[in-house]
């Protein structure tokens, strides 16, 4: 019985991971392409990392005057689609031109009930965890396995230190 | 104080913020630690698990620790889907994935009986901690660069039930990172997890190593935990929670 719904729950994720995908995809060209009225700047997004306001607004006028060659920088919210499946959102970010986060507000299983995909693993900046690297840390978690490894470690350095 | 000792072929450190003597506690945690390392070192050739390994010692003779251990890794071998396993290719039965987190969860619960509040134990860059690092400061923690050892990817902070964080990798020996009969490199070279057992976020982390991608998203869906991964471009996958639990600076740029 655990097995069967053990397999029953890896299928469902598959299955909703492959569909988010593809109606991810469809979502995205419909949001970079046509809505840009959906669009919010990476300004007024709390959760967009690399798009500083300056930036993105000087990169996307830089864009617009030169033929519309990608989309700007910032967050786009695509509309929530309806498919055979049931209501399909995706947020994309774009940061430089290219697409750096695809996150899906709202899917559905095989069933057509609503599923959130709240933690699925997305791409994310290293600009945008190294802001963090000034915190003071009391340990450091790393594949350090031997003694040696250990020695020249950051951990090490912090045990010195008395942290 | 902060003690540090080496066992288990790396090196543990026990912090206890405000505190000046631990007395007792720190010799139990040691020995806790020394008891494991004797009983299942594969590079200590009369430990236990040695001897079960070389047909000395019959698996159903063994100690009951020991197949407590292993009947653990087994039930994560099936719960993995095979990505996390206790069987090495060529037979020999290690259970160096799993051991080191139970030993951290049997040392937790010396210093939680001996009163402590706030404390972390480090073994090997797997963390385990309670409390605060500081009166109001959560225990904030640095995840290493696979890159460069010495340096730091990113720091989070563990609140609430999110009281462990394991990371693995096949950067350095990554020897407990087998994968089921392939020779292609790992799509990861270093994945993260947090979770609210170290057992949980240290097996998921060497799965998630071994079984790449579709590993990732099958356990972010299936347990509550939060992963960070590095490929091998040097690209980075976060899960929400984990971006949500990056550390940010105590002053801010834009205020200084």
């Amino acid at each position: 019985m655990r097995t069967r719904a053990t397999l029953t729950g890896i299928f469902a994720s598959v299955s909703v991971l492959v569909i988010g995908w593809q109606f991810g995809a469809a979502a995205i060209s419909t949001a970079t392409s046509a809505s840009q009225g959906t669009s919010t700047t990476g300004a007024s997004s709390g959760a967009a990392p690399a798009a500083t306001p300056t930036a993105g607004a000087s990169a996307g006028a830089t864009t617009a005057t030169t033929a519309a060659a990608g989309p700007k920088d910032g967050s786009y919210t695509g509309t929530s689609e309806n498919t055979p499946f049931g209501n399909v959102q995706v947020k994309v970010v774009v940061a430089g031109g290219k697409i750096t986060s695809v996150v899906a507000l709202q899917l559905t299983d095989n069933g057509g009930r609503s599923v959130q995909i709240s933690n699925y693993a997305a791409p994310i900046l290293r600009s945008e965890v190294i802001k963090a690297q000034s915190a003071k840390v009391s340990n450091v978690s790393g594949a350090t396995y031997t003694t040696d490894g250990y020695l020249s470690s950051a951990q090490s350095a912090l045990d010195q230190a008395g942290f | 104080m902060r003690h540090v000792f080496f066992t288990m072929g790396t090196a543990v450190s026990v912090e206890l913020p405000g505190v000046d003597s631990a007395g007792r506690a720190l010799e139990r945690v040691e020995e806790i630690f020394a008891e494991a390392d004797h009983r299942f070192s594969l590079y200590r050739a009369d430990s236990e698990l040695s001897r079960v390994a070389s047909g000395s010692l019959a698996l159903m003779a063994s100690s009951p620790e020991l197949r407590r251990s292993y009947a653990e890794a087994l039930l994560w071998r099936n719960e993995t889907g095979g990505a996390f396993t206790p069987h090495r290719p060529d037979g020999i039965i290690d259970l160096n994935g799993i051991v080191k987190a139970e030993t951290i969860e049997r040392a937790a619960s010396v210093l939680d009986d001996a009163g402590f509040v706030d404390w972390s134990i480090n073994a090997g860059g797997d963390i385990l901690c309670r409390g605060s690092q500081s009166p109001g400061q959560p225990w904030t923690l640095g995840i290493a660069d696979p890159a460069d050892r010495l340096a730091l990817l990113c720091s989070v902070t563990l609140v609430g039930d999110r009281r462990a964080i394991a990371t693995s990798g096949s950067a350095e020996r990554g020897d407990h990172i087998w994968r089921k009969g392939s020779l292609e490199p790992t799509e990861f070279v270093q994945a993260t997890v947090v979770a609210s057992s170290i057992v949980t976020a240290d097996v998921l982390a060497t799965a998630i190593v071994s079984g790449g991608g579709t590993s990732l998203d099958q356990f972010t869906a299936r347990w509550s935990i939060d992963a960070l991964t590095v490929d091998r471009a040097g690209n980075l996958r976060a899960t929400p929670g984990f971006r949500s639990a990056l550390a940010t600076p105590r002053v801010s740029p834009l205020l200084a």
